[in-house]
């Protein structure tokens, strides 16, 4: 196990260099960054004093040796809207994200998996074709609608729920249905199939000819044999939803980094789209490596291999 | 001796797409303690969905019925499924034909080994895990409580087959189904798997049902064989009145498909029953091996087929007159 988190670990460090590089070059893939920091009608005497003062008429390696080393270190340079440090600005908005995508997969999670191994268990059934309906619904349906929807309905029509900010947990509601909804679909019916398959294992035979009990037969041996699809599925979910949370805080009007990338964009603050970029790539190969770690947990051949 | 498991009139029912296929057509049989029935034909004669009928794990689509179908005096036709699992690992065991999916790949051989024991009998932790490690000596698996940590992936195709009859004994059941124990293994391993399995059987006065398409395992183990033929036992008794003087043209026919070193020359084409076994969706009468028999007549298609005694309890179904001792007798 520990030779095989080792060889992951490198593998994960090795991608996250490679993302830093590319986001690194994100800035100069939309062309003169300094021209793109003036704006329309800016002098060319300007970009050239802008170019010495940040240093982007130095060679590529040298500019990316010297924002990787800061950027180590935390210090992603200053925004030139909020003339602030971004880290202590990406510092602010995460945490009202990461609530929100954590809070967002445990809702998906809680309610596909149960779904999912009920359908599995009775294929066919009314509670499968209810279940069906769900994952359908949930993946026909856009989210910033069914948000403004939930916000009519429980905000206006029954204000039962507050419909924007997060000043406390009543605030995160919403978006957590929202956002979790979106990502049960794809968790129900992998757990379903998955589920379907290995109750037809021999294996499970063998559970119930020890007369072990339908619980212990459906959840200790099915289960971790079928989830492991799910745990991968999941850890890319979780990043979309970190980084795909830009509609769902815009529609409930949440602090988050998604709201915060989408503004900096509009505004060309190039350090703070470069510092989220990375930072939630860097993400992504943390939850990659979680994943791989978790199914090697589960399935022993996996670390083997 | 009183029968320990009595089975009669059993049948199973599949609904396919065609109708419904009646896999087992009102087979019946007893075993007594400490004995081993064979239970043996070709592939889908129906005889694992017996198995399966017998311990209550058919397929949920799947329909039994029979006249009897008792074990140790407890009438199962009409067991809820709690009292059914209650049995099942406990004193009916059953171990399957392949042993390589047979066990789940992501839990521990030991906690395997441990939990139809605990699901069964109040026993400590520490007791369960001693009783898995004697077994396992017991069935050969060198180092055992070394081994209870690893996974089913670290043990070959052999020895995953004595962690399968180790966790079959585990509660000392009176009654061991084995389905083909040996058909995915070796011959050199299958020979010690069934050496093993008398071994055992002897100890613990098993009853055994063991289910096998080979008739050189037969040979080696039973005390009684039946011969199964679409869903149908066509002629059981004692393995050596059978052996003897085969009298179903079935039995005969698979008897000559056994090449004898000596007897069958090198070169020459190996014996084979012509045909293949018939559909047995929807309704059937009369024999139905009836199509690939030599000596068939018109009296093979009336119902029902008649079962005559050849000595004994040596019986068949079949139009036939007994015929003496002495396979050669089958044209």
């Amino acid at each position: 196990m520990l030779r095989f988190a080792l060889r992951r670990l490198l593998v994960a460090l090795l991608v996250a260099l490679a993302v830093s590089a590319a986001s690194f070059l994100l800035v100069f893939l939309a062309g003169d960054p300094a021209v793109a920091m003036l704006g329309q009608g800016g002098r060319a005497e300007d970009a050239a004093a802008l170019r010495t003062l940040y240093g982007f008429d130095r060679p590529l390696p040298i500019q990316y040796a010297a924002w990787l080393a800061k950027a180590l270190v935390g210090d992603f340079g200053r925004s030139q809207f909020f003339n602030l440090p971004v880290a202590a600005i990406l510092w602010e908005r995460l945490p009202t994200t990461m609530t929100l995508g954590v809070c967002g997969l445990a809702f998906a999670l809680a309610l596909s998996l149960p779904l999912g191994i009920l359908a599995a268990l009775r294929p066919n059934s009314a509670l499968d074709r209810i279940a069906l309906l769900v994952a359908v619904t949930g993946q026909a349906i856009p989210s910033f609608w069914l948000g403004l929807m939930l916000i009519v309905l429980l905000g206006v029509v029954f204000p039962v729920l507050p419909i924007s900010g997060a000043d406390d947990w009543r605030g995160f509601v919403l978006p957590t249905v929202v956002l979790g909804y979106y990502a049960t679909p794809g968790f129900m019916r992998l757990t379903r199939a998955g589920m379907i398959d290995v109750l037809e294992a021999d294996f499970i035979r063998t559970a119930r000819a020890k007369g072990l009990s339908a619980p212990d037969v459906v959840l200790r041996h099915a289960l971790p044999n079928a989830i492991i699809p799910v745990v991968s599925l999941a850890a890319v979910q979780f990043g979309f939803m970190l980084s795909g949370s830009i509609v769902i805080e815009s529609v409930f009007a949440l602090n988050g980094v998604g709201r915060l990338a989408w503004e900096s964009i509009t505004r060309s603050d190039l350090p703070v789209v470069q510092a989220i970029v990375l930072v939630f790539a860097v993400i992504y190969v943390i939850l990659t490596l979680a994943a791989d770690l978790l199914n090697a947990w589960l399935d022993p051949r996996i670390r083997a291999a | 001796m009183a029968a320990l498991l009595e089975v009669e009139d059993l049948h199973v029912r599949l609904p396919v797409a065609g109708g419904t296929l009646h896999a087992v057509r009102g087979i019946g049989f007893a075993l007594q303690p400490g004995r081993t029935l064979c239970l043996v034909g070709e592939s889908g004669c129906g005889k694992s969905l017996t198995a399966l009928a017998l311990m209550a794990l058919l397929p949920r689509r799947a329909a039994r019925d029979a006249a009897r179908l008792s074990f140790a005096g407890t009438d199962l036709r009409s067991l809820p499924e709690r009292r059914m699992a209650a049995l099942r690992g406990d004193r009916m065991a059953m171990i399957f034909q392949d042993p390589m999916t047979s066990l789940n790949p992501t839990m521990r051989v030991g906690t395997q080994l441990v939990e139809a024991l605990r699901r069964h009998r109040r026993v400590s932790a520490a007791a369960a895990r001693d009783r898995a490690v004697a077994l396992l000596e017991r069935v050969g698996i060198a180092g055992a409580a070394a081994r209870l940590g690893q996974y089913p992936h670290q043990f070959s195709g052999g020895q995953r087959q004595r962690l399968m009859l180790a966790m079959a004994l585990m509660c000392e059941p009176q009654l061991l189904v084995a389905d083909e124990p040996t058909t995915a293994l070796d011959v050199t391993i299958q020979a010690q798997i069934l050496r093993l399995l008398a071994e055992v059987q002897r100890e613990l006065g098993l009853a055994l049902l063991l289910i096998t398409h080979d008739l050189g395992i037969v040979a080696r183990m039973a005390d009684e064989v039946a011969v199964m033929y679409a869903g149908e036992i066509v002629e059981r008794g004692p393995a050596a009145a059978v052996f003897a003087a085969p009298q179903h043209p079935y039995t005969q026919g698979l008897l000559n498909c056994i090449p004898a070193p000596g007897r069958t020359l090198p070169g020459t084409p190996l014996a084979a029953i012509a045909g293949v076994v018939p559909s047995l969706v929807g309704d059937w009468r009369g024999c139905a091996f009836r199509a690939r028999c030599s000596r068939a007549r018109p009296a093979c298609a009336d119902d029902p087929v008649p079962t005559r005694t050849a000595a004994g309890r040596h019986s068949y179904r079949c139009v036939l007159s007994p015929a003496p001792a002495g396979r050669e007798a089958a044209p």
